[in-house]
């Protein structure tokens, strides 16, 4: 026979033992050991297989979401295009007229590259914050692999994007008058920065669910972020970073989006190979991002229906 | 598992009021991430079921018995605390119309797109597209953005992609309700036809003649755990106990005019006198009542009214009860309840013969009626069917053949 009391004994020895207050915290204790494992559902199964099995899923996702956000107008993904035009006339007019501190041949077009990047990055976090809780119906009523919420938000961009470097690039080709195989750099630039994107989108979605000030928090810390990411000058140029190297380096290096704008700048506006360390970088970048997003919105998806 | 194999293993569920609306960065800065003292709803505690492919279970409760967390930790929506939820194949939900709808999507592109989410592929879908369309009656409209659908349109979209799909179990949550009742009809048989492919039901509705219709079997369920578990006859009684013991004999609320007159007491008596809430179509009822008069009045009148769930009035009658002074009790009986399965509300009152009618039935009673006949509507007519010279079924309280 074993006696209740003696139960309560053990276990409060065992809650002793390991410095708890009661068994709530063993149970912390015993999923943050592994002792338990959560759910049967990976943390990190293969992105490839999991894509391929619902690529049917994430294209409709991706023309509902191009739908919502050009319904009704008339130029379409072209208006997309105003907006870096616009700031590009801006920052033209100040750092090359007015403040005359950008001495470059064909600013316009420096600025326009490094633009439609930030761009990019940008909106699609800014869009990919609020996409779960946008879509709250969807996430409390239907089964299906919540990822592609924010994932098909940040696509709409990648096509956004696409289109906009598919202008600048003849602009750029005539401005500098010649075709150089460091183009072809381009594609896997851009599969890195999409990779980048997805992986930022899909964690700040994830956070917001539960933190609902991710996303003005992330509004406003684009604004200084932009100034700081080498869009206007190259990052040498920067003003204060001339004498020093380390500032510059922290600019460049410190900035995950800096050596992606100054990649695309590279191969678009100057024609030339980004160095090895900056492939590598971009790379790394990447996959990282990527890897971490997933692990990360694996982590905080488990009551999604109930907080949205 | 098998396919169509239903599994609820010592469920349990519960939802923290409070932290379960999302936190805001300052509130975990100041307590330091740690949670306040939370209270908790036990929407599902220790559930068990196990249904079997094919067979099609009606889940009934009160508002908040645990109905529709049952059905989200079955599609995987939500999360247990602790225990197994688990449906074997493909799983169809259908717990909000039109959830996942693409405003700016035609209806055929929503099929598509509907069909995904349920983890269907593009030829799957393809196969069935032109059915989808046709059962749906939508015509022209389906090339339409489905924003310039009615709320009608909607729920015909949404339950024909749905019902179309091959699925080995479905979970349907109170859509029914809603449409017109041609259409409602369709999409019984429709569910019905889908069992007979193999399909496994679980339904929730408040709609006892739906849950009838399609269901041999059904589960009440009462803060949570499973307060009843077997035929659809006796369960949808359980059920009707269950409101009873919280709605009945309540006041509508409205003075009487002047407050003169009061019905202080109501009750509905079975033909031992004893009250109850429950009754079988061609039982014997009284309506009792003890009219109150705060002072002496010459000429009361008493009413009576049915209202069936809708509020529509399937009988009214009064009678004259002459002086009253002090209080005084006014029955009527009814020999045989001429009324089919379903919630009525009886209400009554008393007031001065020139009191203008209808406003001063001022206390309702909540009967309700077990479904057991085949009729459908309000009145039970006890009619017989004759097909030649051979009698084909009695429709009548309870003795269908």
């Amino acid at each position: 026979m074993l006696g209740e009391n003696t139960i309560k004994t053990h276990v409060a020895h065992v809650l002793g033992k390991l410095g708890l207050r009661d068994r709530v915290q063993a149970v912390v204790v015993a999923y943050e050991t592994g002792l338990v494992a959560p759910e049967p559902r990976p943390p990190f199964d293969a992105i490839l297989p999991c894509v391929l099995r619902y690529r049917f899923l994430f294209e409709q996702m991706v023309r509902r979401e191009l739908r919502q956000k050009y319904k009704g107008s008339a130029l379409g993904v072209l208006w997309y295009l105003v907006n870096p035009l616009v700031l590009m006339g801006a920052y033209a007019l100040v750092f090359s007229v007015l403040l005359r501190v950008a001495d470059i041949p064909d600013y316009p077009l420096f600025l326009l590259v490094g633009l439609i990047v930030w761009v990019f990055f940008s909106q699609a976090l800014l869009a990919a914050a609020p996409s779960l809780v946008t879509n709250a119906s969807l996430v409390r009523k239907v089964r299906f692999p919540r990822e592609a919420i924010p994932a098909s938000v940040a696509t709409v961009q990648l096509v956004t994007f696409i289109v906009m470097l598919a202008l600048v690039l003849p602009v750029a080709l005539i401005v500098r008058d010649s075709l150089d195989p460091a183009l072809a750099l381009l594609v896997p630039i851009v599969v890195a920065l999409f990779a980048l994107v997805l992986g930022l989108s899909l964690a700040v979605a994830v956070l917001h669910a539960h933190f609902r000030d991710v996303e003005p928090v992330l509004g406003a810390a684009l604004l200084p972020w932009f100034f700081l990411t080498p869009i206007f000058l190259p990052v040498e140029d920067m003003p204060g970073v001339g004498s020093r190297r380390w500032l510059g380096d922290l600019l460049e290096w410190g900035n995950p989006v800096a050596p992606f704008v100054s990649a695309v700048r590279d191969v678009l506006f100057a024609g030339q190979a980004p160095s090895g360390a900056h492939l590598l970088y971009l790379a790394a970048a990447g996959a990282g991002a990527l890897v971490l997003g997933l692990l990360l919105f694996r982590r905080m998806e488990r009551d999604l229906a109930v907080i949205v | 598992m098998r396919r169509g194999e239903v599994v609820l293993d010592g469920a349990t569920r519960s939802f923290h009021v409070r932290r379960d609306r999302s936190r805001t960065l300052k509130e975990l800065a100041v307590r330091g991430g740690r949670r306040r003292a939370q209270a908790t709803v036990d929407a599902l505690r220790d559930v068990n079921l196990r249904v079997g492919p094919g067979e099609a279970v009606g889940l009934v409760g009160r508002n908040g018995a645990g109905k529709s967390s049952t059905l989200a930790c079955l599609a995987g929506i939500v999360p247990l605390d602790s225990g197994r939820a688990e449906c074997g194949g493909r799983v169809v939900t259908l717990l909000e119309l039109g959830a996942g709808f693409g405003t700016d999507f035609s209806g055929r592109e929503n099929i598509y797109l509907n069909g995904a989410l349920h983890g269907f592929e593009r030829d799957e879908i393809e196969a069935r597209v032109a059915d989808i369309v046709a059962f749906s009656e939508l015509g022209e409209f389906i090339d339409l953005p489905v924003r310039v659908y009615s709320s009608g349109m909607y729920l015909r979209l949404g339950f024909s992609i749905a019902a179309h799909l091959d699925a080995d179990v479905m979970l349907i949550d109170e859509i029914l309700a809603v449409g017109d009742e041609s259409f409602q009809r369709k999409c019984l048989a429709r569910i019905s036809e889908r069992m007979e492919a193999g399909t496994t039901m679980v339904l929730v509705s408040h709609d006892p003649s739906a849950i009838e219709r399609v269901c041999r079997r059904v589960v009440v369920l009462d803060a949570g755990r499973v307060a009843f578990d077997g035929g659809v006859a006796e369960g949808l009684a359980a059920h009707h106990r269950l409101l009873g013991t919280v709605e009945g004999g309540s006041r509508s609320g409205r003075p009487g005019p002047g407050g003169q007159l009061d019905v202080v007491e109501l009750d509905l008596l079975d033909a031992l006198g004893s009250p109850r809430r429950v009754f079988r179509p061609q039982e014997a009822v009284q309506v009792r009542m003890a009219i109150r008069a705060a002072s002496p009045a010459d000429r009361v009148v008493a009413a009576l009214e049915v209202r069936d769930g809708r509020g529509e009035m399937c009988f009214r009658s009064d009678t004259a009860v002459g002086a009253v002074d002090g209080t005084v009790e006014v029955s009527f009986a009814v020999e045989a309840l001429a009324l089919l399965g379903g919630d009525y509300d009886v209400a009554v009152g008393a007031a001065e013969q020139d009191a203008p009618a209808g406003t001063w039935l001022d206390r309702v009673a909540r009967l309700s009626v077990t479904p057991v006949s085949d009729g459908e509507g309000v009145a039970d007519l006890r009619g017989a069917w004759t097909v030649g010279d051979r009698e084909a079924g009695v429709v009548a309280g309870g003795r269908s053949a």
